[in-house]
C-alpha cells in the first residue's frame, strides 16, 4: 500500500469515527437530558425544561420514589419475573433447538415451521385469548401468570436451532465414540459451546421481560403483583404529564438503573449479541 | 487388538444404494486403507464400522462379536476425524480424559495414559492449552492422542491428514506409521490420497461407486491393477492409456496396433483377447522412455524437471498425449521430435469391460 493510499485510508477512518461520535452524541443527548431533569424540582420544571446544567438541584424526586411503599416490592417482582423468565426461556429454547437441530422425528420440519409461524403473530392479537385463558386458570395476579405467556419464544427456538446446527456434527460424534450418553453430550459438549447464543438470548429475554408493560398491565391488577414498570406508571397521577416532570424523569432513570448495571457486567456479550458476532 | 469383519453390509439412502453388498475381513493388527475418489462410499463404510451410520443390511463384527446394533461407544474403537473434532472448550488434557472418565477409568490410570500418549506424540507442554491455542498439526496430534489413550481394539482414521499442509502431512504420515509399528493395533484409514495409501497400508482396498475394485498390497495394486479404474487412480503421473487392437501373437504374447498405426509387442499372453477385440494399452511413465530408434514418435511439448527424474509430455502423431520419463539430466527440450520405447513386460491391456491383462 502506498503512503498516499495509507493516508487516504486513515482520513476515511477519521471521518467515520467523527460521524459515529456525532450519532452517539445525538443518541445520548435525550438520555442525558432525562437524567439531568430528574434532579430538578417539579415547580421549576413547570416553567423551564431547557436548563440542564444550572441550579436548582434536588434529590426529592428520588426520595419520593423510594418513599413509595411498594417500590422495593415492585423491583423484587420485576427481578423474579425477569430472571425466572430468562432462565426458563433458555432451558426451553435450548432443548427445543437441540431437538430441531439434531434429532429426526416424524413431522419435524412441519413442527419447526409451525413454531416459527409464531414470529408472525402480533402480541396484541393474542392478548384477549390469553387473558381469558389465564382468568379461567385463575392465574392472574400470580408470578406464573406473569411468566408463562412469555415462555413461548419462537425467536429463541429459531436462534438456538440455527446455532446448534452450526456446531460441527463430528464433535458430537467424537463424544459418542467416547461412550458419552446423549444427555451428557447436550450438557457437557453442546451447551458450553452455545454460550454465545445463550448469552444473546438471555440478554434479550431479560431486557424484554424487564421492560414488559402490556402483559403485566393485563395480568397484574393488584399493586402487590405489579412489576416496576407497571408500578411506576401507576404512581403517575397527572395523565397529561404537564406537572411532576422531574418525578417522571426520576422514575425513568430509576427503572433503567438495573438494566444499566447489567449492561456494565455483560457489555461484551450485549455488543456481540447486537452485532451478531460470537464472543470467544 | 481386534479384527473386523463386514458381512454382506449394505447401505441405502431411501431408494439409492450407496454401498451394495460389501464383504471384507480386516485382520487383527492390520493397517488397512480404503482408497477411492470422493463419493465412492469409503467414509460411509468407515462410519458404519464406527456405528455412526446405521447399516441397511448385513453384519459388522469386531473382535468376533456382532456389533451391528451396538452404540459407537460400545465397539471398542477410537476414531480420528478429518477436522480433528476436539472439544473446543476443554484443554488438551480434558479432551484426552473425557472418554476415559465416561467409562470410569481410575484417575491414576487416566493420568498414566495421558502422560504416556503426550510423551509419544510430543504434547507434554500443551496439556493445559485449549485447541484454539494449537496449530493444525498439534490439534491433529491431540486428536490422535485422544484415540491412543483409549487403548482401543482398532483405530479408525477418516482422512486425518487432508487438512494439513504438504510438509506436515508427510511428517504426520511417518508418525502414524511409527505409531502402528509401536502399538500393532488394527488401523482402518480412509483417504483419497494414493501416496498416503501406498506409504501407510499393509493392504489397500480401492473403492469405486461403493464397490471394491481391487484389494491387495500397495505393490500388487501398483504393478498389477485389476481394472482400468485402479490403473488410472493409482500412480502419479497417471498411467497412459492408448487405444489398441490386437494384430498378431508372437511367442504367445499379443502384439497390438496403436491408434497412430505403429505396432507394439506386449508381454500379455494371447488368451487375453479375441482377435477383433477393442483394447486399451496402459503403460506407466517410468516404463515409457525416450528412444530415438523407436518407431513410435511424437513431439515433446511440456517438460517437467522434478530433480530426481524428468517427465516429458509427448503428443503423438494422432494427437493423443502421453507422459514419458527421462533421465533427470536429459537434454530433451520442448518442441523436440522424440521416439518412445515401451517396455513390453510393463504394458497392460484392458478389455472393453475395463478388466486388466498383465504380462506373464
Amino acid at each position: 500500500m502506498s503512503a498516499r493510499q495509507h493516508a487516504g485510508r486513515r482520513m476515511g477512518d477519521h471521518l467515520i469515527l467523527a460521524a459515529v461520535m456525532v450519532l452517539a452524541l445525538l443518541w445520548i443527548a435525550p438520555l442525558a437530558w432525562v437524567f439531568a431533569l430528574s434532579f430538578k424540582p417539579n415547580a421549576f420544571l413547570a416553567q423551564h425544561t431547557d436548563v440542564v446544567l444550572g441550579a436548582p438541584y434536588t434529590l426529592k424526586n428520588y426520595t419520593d420514589i423510594l418513599g413509595t411503599s411498594s417500590v422495593f416490592r415492585w423491583i423484587a417482582n420485576s427481578c423474579i419475573v425477569s430472571v425466572t423468565q430468562t432462565l426458563l426461556t433458555l432451558v426451553l429454547c435450548s432443548l427445543a433447538g437441540y431437538g430441531f437441530a439434531r434429532t429426526a422425528f416424524p413431522g419435524q420440519k412441519a413442527l419447526y415451521v409451525f413454531v416459527l409461524a409464531g414470529l408472525a403473530v402480533p402480541e396484541q392479537a393474542v392478548v384477549i385469548p390469553l387473558h381469558r385463558l389465564f382468568a379461567d386458570l385463575d392465574l392472574h395476579n400470580t408470578y406464573s401468570g406473569l411468566i408463562l405467556p412469555r415462555l413461548a419464544a419462537p425467536f429463541g427456538v429459531f436462534l438456538m436451532t440455527q446455532y446448534f446446527k452450526a456446531i460441527p456434527k463430528d464433535i458430537e460424534e467424537a463424544a459418542l465414540l467416547d461412550s458419552t450418553p446423549r444427555w451428557k453430550i447436550f450438557l457437557r459438549i453442546v451447551l458450553p459451546l452455545s454460550i454465545p447464543a445463550q448469552a444473546t438470548l438471555g440478554i434479550f429475554t431479560f431486557l424484554t421481560a424487564w421492560n414488559d408493560y402490556l402483559w403485566p398491565l393485563i395480568s397484574a391488577s393488584k399493586p402487590d403483583m405489579y412489576t416496576l414498570t407497571l408500578g411506576l406508571a401507576a404512581t403517575q397521577s397527572n395523565f397529561a404529564q404537564s406537572e411532576g416532570i422531574g418525578y417522571l424523569m426520576a422514575q425513568a432513570v430509576f427503572a433503567g438503573l438495573p438494566i444499566f448495571v447489567i449492561y456494565l457486567f455483560f457489555q461484551k456479550h450485549i455488543v456481540s449479541a447486537v452485532a451478531g458476532t460470537t464472543v470467544r | 487388538m481386534a479384527g473386523i469383519q463386514l458381512v454382506g453390509v449394505n447401505k441405502r439412502y431411501g431408494g439409492t444404494e450407496i454401498i451394495p453388498e460389501f464383504n471384507l475381513e480386516i485382520e487383527s493388527g492390520e493397517f488397512l486403507v480404503f482408497l477411492g475418489p470422493s463419493g465412492c462410499g469409503k467414509s460411509t463404510l468407515l462410519r458404519m464400522i464406527a456405528g455412526l451410520e446405521p447399516v441397511s443390511a448385513g453384519q459388522i463384527r469386531i473382535g468376533g462379536q456382532d456389533v451391528t446394533a451396538s452404540a459407537p461407544g460400545e465397539r471398542d474403537l477410537a476414531m480420528v476425524f478429518q477436522h480433528y473434532a476436539l472439544y473446543p472448550h476443554m484443554t488438551v488434557r480434558e479432551n484426552m480424559a473425557f472418554g476415559l472418565r465416561n467409562v470410569n477409568v481410575p484417575a491414576a490410570e487416566i493420568d498414566r495414559r495421558i502422560t504416556e500418549a503426550a510423551r509419544m506424540l510430543e504434547l507434554e507442554g500443551m496439556l493445559a492449552r485449549k485447541p484454539i491455542q494449537l496449530s493444525g498439526g498439534q490439534r491433529q496430534r491431540v486428536a490422535i492422542g485422544r484415540a491412543v489413550v483409549k487403548e482401543p481394539g482398532a483405530f479408525l482414521f477418516d482422512e486425518p491428514l487432508s487438512n494439513l499442509d504438504a510438509a506436515l502431512r508427510n511428517r504426520t504420515r511417518v508418525e502414524l506409521a511409527r505409531l502402528h509399528q509401536r502399538l500393532k493395533t488394527t488401523m482402518v484409514f480412509v483417504t483419497h490420497d494414493q501416496v498416503e495409501a501406498m506409504t501407510l497400508a499393509s493392504r489397500i482396498v480401492v473403492m469405486n461407486r461403493g464397490r471394491i475394485e481391487q484389494m491387495g498390497t500397495p505393490i500388487e495394486i501398483y504393478r498389477k491393477p485389476a481394472t482400468r479404474f485402479v490403473a488410472g487412480f493409482i500412480g502419479s503421473p497417471a498411467m497412459n492409456f492408448i487405444d489398441a487392437i490386437p494384430v498378431a501373437a508372437e511367442a504367445d504374447c499379443i502384439k497390438v496396433r496403436l491408434a497412430d498405426g505403429t505396432e507394439l509387442q506386449t508381454g500379455v499372453p494371447t488368451q487375453a483377447a479375441r482377435k477383433d477385440a477393442k483394447l486399451v494399452a496402459g503403460v506407466r511413465a517410468e516404463s515409457l522412455t525416450l528412444d530415438d530408434a523407436s518407431p513410435v514418435r511424437g513431439r515433446a511439448d511440456v517438460i517437467e524437471r522434478l530433480g530426481e527424474r524428468t517427465l516429458v509430455y509427448v503428443t503423438l502423431s494422432n494427437g493423443h498425449s502421453v507422459v514419458a520419463q527421462a533421465h533427470r539430466e536429459s537434454p530433451v527440450a520442448s518442441g523436440d521430435l522424440v521416439g518412445l520405447h515401451f517396455e513390453p513386460e510393463h504394458v497392460h491391456l484392458f478389455d472393453e469391460a475395463g478388466l486388466a491383462w498383465h504380462a506373464a
